[in-house]
């Protein structure tokens, strides 16, 4: 049994997992860098440990920090939370070589999906439908150039190694593809150490529907419903929601089984997400993220699950505490407040000077800030998360409309203005979404 | 040992009283705590200040590193101590988060002692962190004034481990 769990993060992550572990009985440990001495993670575990200077390469990212400060707290399980160390295979294998107990999927699994063109094969071969494009890294350009002419442009090059959007290059023609391959191949290979690149059809106007998957590793993978998270910013979520507008019932059933089939494939265990793009009544695997995720809450509120919780229990060896997938009530929308100019998106550090946080039935709150809490610039600019429940999507809007009004930040520019701008979109309102949303939403500006 | 709730005590006992500092000594487990006067206090969210006086306990963490609740973790490593003590001192302060080792092995000297005159580039001690022994060297030459933590204690990232006068 997990006694005493490090947390290998910060921020309100850190805190939404002391606060399970609390509720479990189990001791945690804070890590915290010199730039996070004051913050509440570190006042809220049982111990903490400073592990390096502000820089994150030094610190959330330094394995052996990580692992001689639960050596030195007596931690006998570690949680990655996500960023920083949680999908680095070779990290997880270290904390189970150490015996520490591993809060998270076997390390085989983090590689196998963690190489993206790796991934696409592999779910490809279970019958997950993924898009026209190639199964292996192009060897060279006119390989590239034919495969293109044979699935028709626009395309786009992904580096291996990549995700979360970064390592992408867009082509719309042979000439644009062939200027951007050695392009694509050397961003990569500085981004990642590895400069192979595969192809795939580029679709302009998508939505991003993701399925939550929770596996027990005692045969039990369950996919507990998707989110819809097509309100991107340069690839990074602003709003996400559950259920999807656009999911009915037949074709959640569909993108839940290629989901759980996805994750069978790697043998997954513990929480994990299929990425999905959608377009014209049909779906494609994009990529797994092999950890919990920002917008978690959204299906805890739609499913009743507590997540964290979950991943408690699993790593514990213990079954998943629902045996099949479970009824979906409402609708949950999560809002990501950054500290940046709701405008120009620049970050914006800084001291809160005042706060106030909404409440009432349907609003849930997962934030790291108080006043008088100085925002440090080396990381992430998540300072809070607001999410909202209704009966359906237009009363969990409306519900979001009153708690971003009550939402109060002194001190720093946020991106509560600019969510309360989109509430007012009528594309958002009709549940009109894509990837491309903000794109159309800047340039009306 | 000090129970967590006498640790609370002495550190409200500092923060009213507006000592400069307190230190007691029990079973070989030595708390200081620095008090800060006049420093501004955050307010929590439901009115309860959020931090307490500096806390710095020296190289006396026990099994493990301690967090006092609604504090600063201990040790603060940048705990401001009184000027006059620290004047013409230069702290040595762990690269890394591990185990602090005075000795390159149980059976030998240790490499320095309070006293003892270092060079730069002296080796001082070990901090080991998975498995790996890394020598601590001095960064000036001079007296070693003091030794924070004790042999075979965990040490965090930034804490002090010796003090030294240079020469």
């Amino acid at each position: 049994m997990i006694s005493k769990v490090l947390i290998a993060n910060r921020g309100e992550i850190a805190l939404r997992i002391i606060a399970a572990c609390r509720e479990a009985g189990v001791a945690t440990v804070a890590v915290h860098s010199e730039a996070d001495r004051d913050s509440l993670h570190v006042r809220m575990a049982d111990d903490s440990v400073c592990i390096g200077p502000a820089y994150a390469n030094a610190s959330y990212l330094n394995i052996t920090a990580v692992i001689a400060a639960a050596e030195i707290s007596g931690a006998d399980a570690i949680h990655p939370g996500y960023g920083f160390l949680a999908e680095n295979a070779h990290f997880a294998e270290i904390v189970q070589e150490c015996g520490l107990v591993w809060i998270g999927p076997p390390p085989e699994a983090i590689r196998a999906m963690g190489d993206k063109a790796n991934a696409r094969r592999t779910v490809s071969a279970r019958g997950v439908p993924v898009l026209p494009g190639s199964s292996e890294p192009l060897s060279s350009r006119d390989d590239a150039v034919a495969l293109a002419e044979e699935i028709g442009y626009p395309v786009i090059l992904k580096a291996s190694a990549g995700g979360g959007g970064r390592g992408m290059r867009v082509a719309r023609d042979v000439r644009e593809l062939r200027h951007v391959f050695e392009t694509a191949r050397s961003e990569a290979e500085k981004a990642f150490g590895v400069g192979d690149v595969y192809l795939e059809k580029y679709l302009t106007s998508p939505r991003h529907i993701e399925v939550q998957v929770m596996a027990d590793g005692k045969g039990r993978v369950l996919a507990v419903g998707e989110r819809e998270c097509s309100i991107q910013r340069r690839h990074q979520k602003l709003i996400e929601e559950a259920p999807s507008p656009v999911v009915d019932a037949e074709l959640r059933e569909r993108m839940c089984t290629a989901a759980t089939d996805a994750a069978a494939a790697v043998g997954y265990v513990s929480a994990g997400t299929v990425e999905f793009l959608y377009d014209r009544g049909e779906f494609y695997f994009m990529e797994m993220n092999t950890r919990i995720q920002v917008e978690h809450p959204v299906t805890e509120w739609v499913t009743g699950m507590d997540l964290v919780m979950e991943q408690l229990r699993i790593a514990n060896g213990n079954a998943l505490s629902i045996r099949k997938r479970p009824r979906i009530v409402g609708h949950a929308i999560e809002f990501r407040i950054n500290a940046e100019d709701p405008d120009t998106f620049a970050p914006s550090p800084g001291e809160i000077t005042e706060l106030a946080l909404p409440f009432g039935p349907g609003v849930r709150v997962d934030t790291h800030i108080y006043r008088g809490y100085r925002i440090p610039p080396y990381y992430d600019s998540l300072i809070a998360k607001l999410i909202v429940h209704g009966a359906d999507r237009r009363a969990a809007i409306d519900r979001a409309r009153g708690a971003l009004r009550m939402f109060l930040i002194g001190g720093v520019r946020t991106s509560i203005a600019l969510h309360q701008r989109i509430l007012e979109e009528a594309d958002f309102l009709e549940g009109n979404l894509s990837t491309s949303f903000m794109d159309r939403f800047g340039a009306r500006e | 040992m000090f129970t967590f709730a006498e640790l609370c005590e002495l550190i409200r006992i500092v923060s009213e009283t507006r000592v400069g500092g307190l230190e007691v000594e029990r079973d070989g487990m030595r708390v200081h705590i620095d008090g800060v006067p006049a420093a501004p206090v955050l307010e929590a969210r439901g009115g309860a200040p959020l931090l307490p006086p500096q806390l710095a306990v020296p190289g006396q963490l026990s099994g493990n590193p301690i967090a006092l609740p609604g504090g600063a973790s201990a040790p603060a490593p940048a705990a401001p101590a009184t000027p006059a003590e620290e004047e013409g001192l230069s702290f040595v302060t762990s690269p890394i988060v591990g185990t602090f080792y005075v000795a390159p092995s149980p059976d030998s000297e240790p490499y320095v002692k309070p006293g003892d005159h270092v060079s730069k580039g002296q080796v001082l001690c070990i901090v080991e962190a998975m498995k790996l022994m890394n020598e601590i060297e001095a960064d000036v030459s001079g007296v070693v004034v003091r030794r924070y933590p004790e042999n075979a204690q965990p040490v965090e990232f930034g804490e002090r481990l010796f003090a030294v006068r240079a020469t």
